[in-house]
């Protein structure tokens, strides 16, 4: 046990650059020997001195970074792990009374360029048009009648002009 | 479903409350380890961001027993740090990067001899194993694990003689 202690293998744990067998070696010894254990222990001190020592703040806004990538992350694996729900009855979950979940949200834009639309709507759009064609009518019947006035009037200042003379 | 969502939801605020309570302990440790490797601030920014980022999936490590939380981080940082060593280019870059001398600000470092601190260097700032430390330097393995742990001793004649001094 002294000579594994001697032999290194845990300063080269404690750095990081134990190969998987040392590690499980190491896993072994420490949980069978407490002396490894401790020794173990001692070296993650001196670790911890050795850092401290060379310890520098990181930049203002880091933390920030990082809780906003983890919030993301936690989010999407929500969104994942979010099993569907199906509709059942009228009523929600036991017969209670729905009420919208607070995390809910409706997809504004979806990824399809085409529209769904209730089929009521199609007494509105036939509607239109006929009301459309009427209008058109309308519109062409009162732009002649206007032209023929238009031409009785100049036909008539032109009598009115003749019979001044 | 509603209790699963709030302790799925609870779960996510305690891994946060989990990292918000690492970082705060061993942030400035972790950074300035990881900047004395890359010499950038920006650069290092970046890395400890990436490690702690990563600290959610591995949560479950750090609260094993007997799991030293710093070791850890710096583990999962030498693993992001072996990528920034893939990143330097070519072979002039990388030479001329190996060439930085140990940075002597660290006083632990300063009371090691040449050797010891070239040993050192290279193992916990570059991230080498010890065999391709002891190729380089044409020694034996052991020869080099032997330096390290007097590189150990040092550091720890250091710390006894802080405490004594107290």
């Amino acid at each position: 046990m002294k000579d594994y202690i001697d032999s290194g293998a845990l300063e080269v744990f404690v750095m990081g650059c134990a190969t998987d067998e040392e590690v499980q070696e190491l896993m072994y010894m420490k949980a069978k020997y407490p002396e490894v254990n401790e020794a173990l222990k001692q070296l993650e001190i001196d670790m911890e001195k050795m850092a401290q020592n060379a310890a520098i703040m990181p930049p203002p806004g880091t933390w920030n970074k990082i809780e906003d990538e983890i919030n993301d992350l936690i989010l999407r694996e929500e969104r994942q792990n979010k099993p569907v729900q199906f509709r059942t009855s009228d009523n929600g979950y036991n017969g209670q009374p729905k009420a919208p979940a607070a995390d809910q949200y409706i997809e504004v834009e979806g990824a399809s360029s085409h529209m769904r639309l209730h089929k009521a709507w199609r007494y509105v759009f036939a509607a239109i048009f006929v009301l459309g064609k009427i209008f058109l009518g309308f519109a062409i019947y009162f732009y002649l009648e206007n032209r023929q006035a238009q031409e009785q009037l100049k036909e008539l200042k032109t009598e009115v002009k003749e019979l001044r003379r | 479903m509603n209790t699963q969502w709030q302790t799925s939801d609870s779960m996510s605020q305690s891994k946060l409350l989990a990292v918000s309570t690492l970082y705060n302990n061993y942030a400035a440790k972790l950074f300035g380890y990881i900047f004395e490797v890359v010499k950038n601030q920006s650069v290092a920014e970046q890395y400890l961001v990436a490690v702690f980022n990563d600290v959610p999936n591995e949560i479950d490590d750090f609260l094993k027993t007997g799991v030293n939380a710093l070791c850890r981080l710096q583990m999962m940082a030498r693993k992001k740090l072996s990528q920034f060593f893939e990143t330097l280019d070519n072979e002039t870059d990388r030479q001329a990067w190996q060439n930085i001398q140990p940075s002597v600000n660290n006083k632990y470092v300063a009371m090691m001899d040449p050797l010891q601190r070239q040993v050192f260097y290279a193992v916990h700032y570059q991230c080498k194993t010890t065999v391709q430390v002891a190729t380089e330097l044409s020694r034996s393995n052991e020869e080099i694990r032997r330096i390290l742990k007097e590189c150990f001793t040092i550091i720890r004649n250091g710390r006894d003689n802080e405490r004594l001094h107290r």
